[in-house]
């Protein structure tokens, strides 16, 4: 073969390679707009695998996980309705020695994780540092301490007045460790880290109801009915791994107690102004959570359960 | 002829890496921009990929749960400049549209919504006038 007839087969070979990468690029892509919006089965699973795998798409799997509400937010109203702050409502940072298997693991970072964000709020170094190494443990150990900043997380917590920075930093490593096993397709941790963070601050906010007996409280138990409703979904993507069933039975069960907790809401519109240069919207929009003493009072009871069950495993 | 393929071959992994380089956008860096334009008093909550994949993607949505009594702040940055080409949409659940930060033709770093219903919203980001199709945004919430 001559060098005019190779270089002319190459330079084909280029050509058809680059449009065949670049035809394989926009069929992914032009994919995507809807992949957020829509529930989208995945593709024709073979029999023997059907039963296994997830019938939602990864995108959407991921957007809910990405929708459940961050536990910080739980924990400002706790610290806003001026609840003193009791290391003994956490759970034991000593007991991180007892989680060993990826299941236990990545359900009690989400409980330490919360527990964390709560000890930083209230400015309590001594415990941040105690959480802190709890979650590092169990993040090296589920294989993903290399996405927590340890190091810069320490020195903050070293001195007293670094809580805003703290927060946000905590805040945005636990986002990446989510990101990063979601890339490394081990969504089933994510999923347990946030319902152990879930549990823990509603736990949390049970027990500080408890003793305030707080309208804020109330309407912040009552409103988790929509995030476990997004739990449920997730975690029943899962539901072949080993220790979810019985996750689940307990999250439905709850669940139960939660289907007479109503949320009624009153539609207005919005009204929307700048102010110095800063798009200010009001929501006329109400919403009224319907939620008696019974329920609160079971739902309390069943938390505490299944937090328990959470921490001992 | 063999040795033409093996050259080929070899060239295919770096024509693949070219292309994707082309692709990318640092969604993280713009993210760790935005959170310096939240203001003070919000704290940190989610960070948004914002990466319209050199405009074949046109929307990308995102679900959240807002709580009542609570402010929620918004803030955008991206490739073509702070929020330039970037729209962010505020829906509710019935997808109707609560606020964004292209108000009048105009765009806005971001948005403030002050929330009194707890449920379920959807921010969805579409792009205007973009070069760059890349960007990422933050939110940040105060009660």
């Amino acid at each position: 073969m001559d060098a005019t007839l190779t270089t002319r087969l190459v330079f084909i070979m280029k050509r058809l390679y680059l449009s065949f990468s670049l035809v394989l690029m926009l069929a992914c892509g032009a994919n995507t707009p809807e992949s957020n919006t829509q529930q989208v089965v995945k593709n024709a699973p073979d029999a023997a695998s059907q039963a296994a795998l997830p019938q939602i798409s990864d995108d959407l799997v991921a957007n809910i996980m990405q929708s459940i509400p961050s536990p910080i937010e739980t924990s400002f109203l706790i610290k806003g309705i001026g609840a003193p702050y009791n290391v003994s409502n956490l759970n034991d940072h000593n007991l991180v020695t007892n989680y060993n298997t990826n299941y236990s693991q990545a359900l009690n970072l989400g409980v330490y994780s919360t527990d964390l964000g709560f000890a930083n709020l209230y400015d309590k170094n001594q415990d941040v540092l105690n959480y802190l190494n709890a979650v590092k443990k169990l993040a090296d150990n589920l294989g993903i301490g290399q996405y927590f900043d340890y190091k810069t997380i320490k020195e903050l917590a070293s001195s007293s007045g670094n809580v805003e920075q703290l927060l946000q930093l905590t805040q945005q490593n636990l986002e990446k460790i989510h990101n990063h096993l979601n890339e490394q397709k081990r969504e089933s941790l994510t999923i347990l880290i946030l319902t152990g963070g879930w549990v823990e601050a509603l736990y949390l906010t049970t027990l500080v109801n408890q003793k305030a007996n707080n309208k804020e409280l109330r309407d912040r138990i009552g409103e988790q009915k929509i995030a476990l409703e997004q739990i449920l979904t997730i975690l029943d993507v899962y539901k072949t791994k080993p220790n979810f069933a019985t996750l689940i039975a307990d999250l439905k069960e709850l669940n139960k107690i939660y289907s007479k907790v109503q949320i009624k809401t009153t539609v207005g519109k919005p009204t929307q102004k700048v102010v110095n240069g800063e798009i200010i919207t009001e929501d006329n929009t109400v919403s009224t959570i319907i939620i008696d003493d019974a329920d609160v009072q079971a739902i309390t009871s069943m938390v505490k359960s299944i937090r328990n069950k959470i921490i001992k495993s | 002829m063999r040795n033409a393929l093996t050259k080929t071959a070899a060239l295919l992994p770096f024509l693949f890496f070219s292309i994707g380089v082309f692709a990318q956008c640092d969604a993280e860096g713009y993210s760790q921009k935005a959170l310096k334009a939240l203001q003070q008093g919000y704290t940190f909550v989610k960070s948004y990929k914002v990466d319209g994949k050199n405009g074949v993607r046109k929307n990308i949505e995102y679900t959240c749960v807002f709580s009542k009594d609570t402010n929620y702040m918004l803030r955008i940055e991206g490739k073509d400049g702070g929020a330039k080409g970037i729209v962010a949409t505020l829906l509710d659940n019935q997808r109707q549209e609560l606020t964004t930060n292209n108000l009048n033709g105009k765009s806005y770093p971001g948005w403030t919504y002050r929330c009194r219903s707890t449920g379920i919203y959807y921010i969805l980001f579409s792009f205007k006038e973009s070069e760059s199709y890349c960007g990422a945004a933050v939110l940040g919430f105060k009660r």
